[in-house]
């Protein structure tokens, strides 16, 4: 039951509907019995007890009628709930036959509430074999069926080249831009330095060493597994700044050279060399004979 | 009445059968009176065809369908609340006569007849019920 202040849902609207009409019913058979007015709580307490003895016999007949294998009650489940409730089956006929009997007119039923044609979007997706025919339709289709709001994207070959040129192209200029802006810059024109910012080029003072040298990526590689060996891991971090500084003699270049061999014959063992490359294979010191 | 129908597994097999009802030898002595059977009510139930009791059919289906009983034929809705309107009667008439006994025992109307309101109050209901096995207890008013 709910209370005078909640909001009443249709299942207790339905509930209080039916009880209204119990209560009519008990003050009816009230009258025919004599009374003319009667306490609220007396006709409270009688159609509580109403309303339980009828679901009572409902209860006791489904009990008697699965007790012997049977689904359906029949009317000898009916007289046997009642007889065992205590009441004298006999009397019926006669008091069904009494004169004055007032007929109740039963509560309005009220339709389920049925969307208009015109918010009607799609077809109502039907029942499955599982779901029993009397349980309500499904909902409009719209209302689970989602819709992704973004586009397909794009997938012809020609502008997808275009997209991927395009972007590089956008990609390469701003970088040149920002290494012009925050670098040295060299100007072709005289007077006009800002417009067409070259940067500015860094003469290495040995050219070729780059394209002798491995890549920075092998060079990050050997690093990796170089760590474990704590001896020539200075020598890996001083190597980048040696070729990086522009007035490194030739001594120094011998002896950075020397120095990167010996890191990469020392990081070999652990090495799996993914690059088979045969002028990147660590150098074989020659045999230096001693002549006594 | 008591039932009979489940009732004795040691009964012996030589109890008398009158028209299909089994009645233990006990019966013979009289306190026991053997059910009747259901042959009177199956008339009864085709009269019940064009007879509305007070209680309308949609609102003894719903109690009854809420207790899991789904009926097959209306006219067993009927019967139901017939008996439950009977049930609801008897108890106000006994009311009624508690409420008539109470008027008349202190002697006030010899000249005129009692009055013909009746209200029925809780104090009539509380010993009817009580001759059901049914105690209800009024709370006290606070005042």
């Amino acid at each position: 039951r709910s209370g005078s202040k909640q909001p009443t849902t249709p299942a207790d609207n339905y509930y209080l509907a039916r009880r209204r009409t119990l209560q009519v019913v008990v003050s009816s058979l009230l009258t025919e019995a004599g009374f003319e007015s009667a306490e609220k709580a007396a006709v409270e307490t009688l159609t509580e007890m109403l309303q339980s003895y009828i679901s009572e016999i409902g209860r006791s007949a489904k009990s008697y009628c699965e007790h012997t294998a049977r689904t359906q009650p029949t009317l000898s489940d009916i007289v046997v709930t009642l007889v065992e409730m205590g009441f004298n089956v006999e009397t019926l006929p006669a008091y069904a036959k009494r004169s004055q009997r007032m007929v109740i007119t039963a509560p309005p039923v009220t339709n389920q509430p049925v969307t208009p044609k015109a918010l009607t979007a799609g077809q109502n997706k039907p029942h499955p074999s599982h779901i029993p025919g009397h349980f309500p339709e499904f909902p409009d289709p719209h209302t689970y069926i989602k819709t992704p709001t973004y586009r397909e994207p794009v997938s012809d070959y020609q502008v997808l080249r275009e997209k991927a040129a395009s972007q590089r192209r956008d990609v390469e200029r701003a970088l040149t831009r920002f290494m012009a802006k925050t670098g040295e810059t060299q100007s072709l024109f005289k007077d006009d330095v800002s417009t067409f910012p070259l940067i500015a080029a860094r003469p290495f003072t040995v050219p070729y060493l780059t394209a002798l040298l491995p890549s920075e990526l092998e060079m990050q590689q050997m690093e990796e597994t170089d760590s474990s060996e704590q001896d020539d891991q200075t020598d890996t971090e001083n190597l980048p700044l040696h070729m990086s500084t522009d007035d490194s003699g030739p001594e120094k270049e011998n002896a950075s050279v020397l120095q990167q061999n010996t890191s990469l014959s020392g990081s070999r063992n652990g090495e799996e060399n993914v690059i088979d490359n045969p002028y990147l294979r660590p150098v074989k010191k020659p045999k230096i004979r001693r002549k006594k | 009445a008591v039932p009979v129908s489940a009732a004795v597994a040691a009964a012996p097999s030589e109890g008398a059968m009158s028209n299909g009802v089994y009645v233990p030898p006990s019966a013979a002595n009289g306190d026991v009176k053997p059910v009747v059977s259901t042959t009177p009510l199956v008339d009864f139930l085709m009269q019940l065809e064009d007879y509305t009791p007070t209680i309308p059919d949609a609102v003894t289906g719903y109690y009854l369908n809420r207790a899991g009983f789904e009926a097959s034929d209306p006219r067993i809705i009927r019967l139901i609340s017939l008996a439950a309107q009977k049930f609801i009667s008897d108890i106000a008439n006994d009311a009624l006569q508690h409420c008539k006994m109470k008027g008349t025992a202190s002697g006030s109307s010899r000249n005129k007849s009692k009055d013909k309101k009746y209200t029925l109050t809780m104090e009539d209901l509380t010993p009817a019920l009580a001759e059901y096995g049914i105690n209800v207890k009024k709370p006290h008013y606070f005042t």
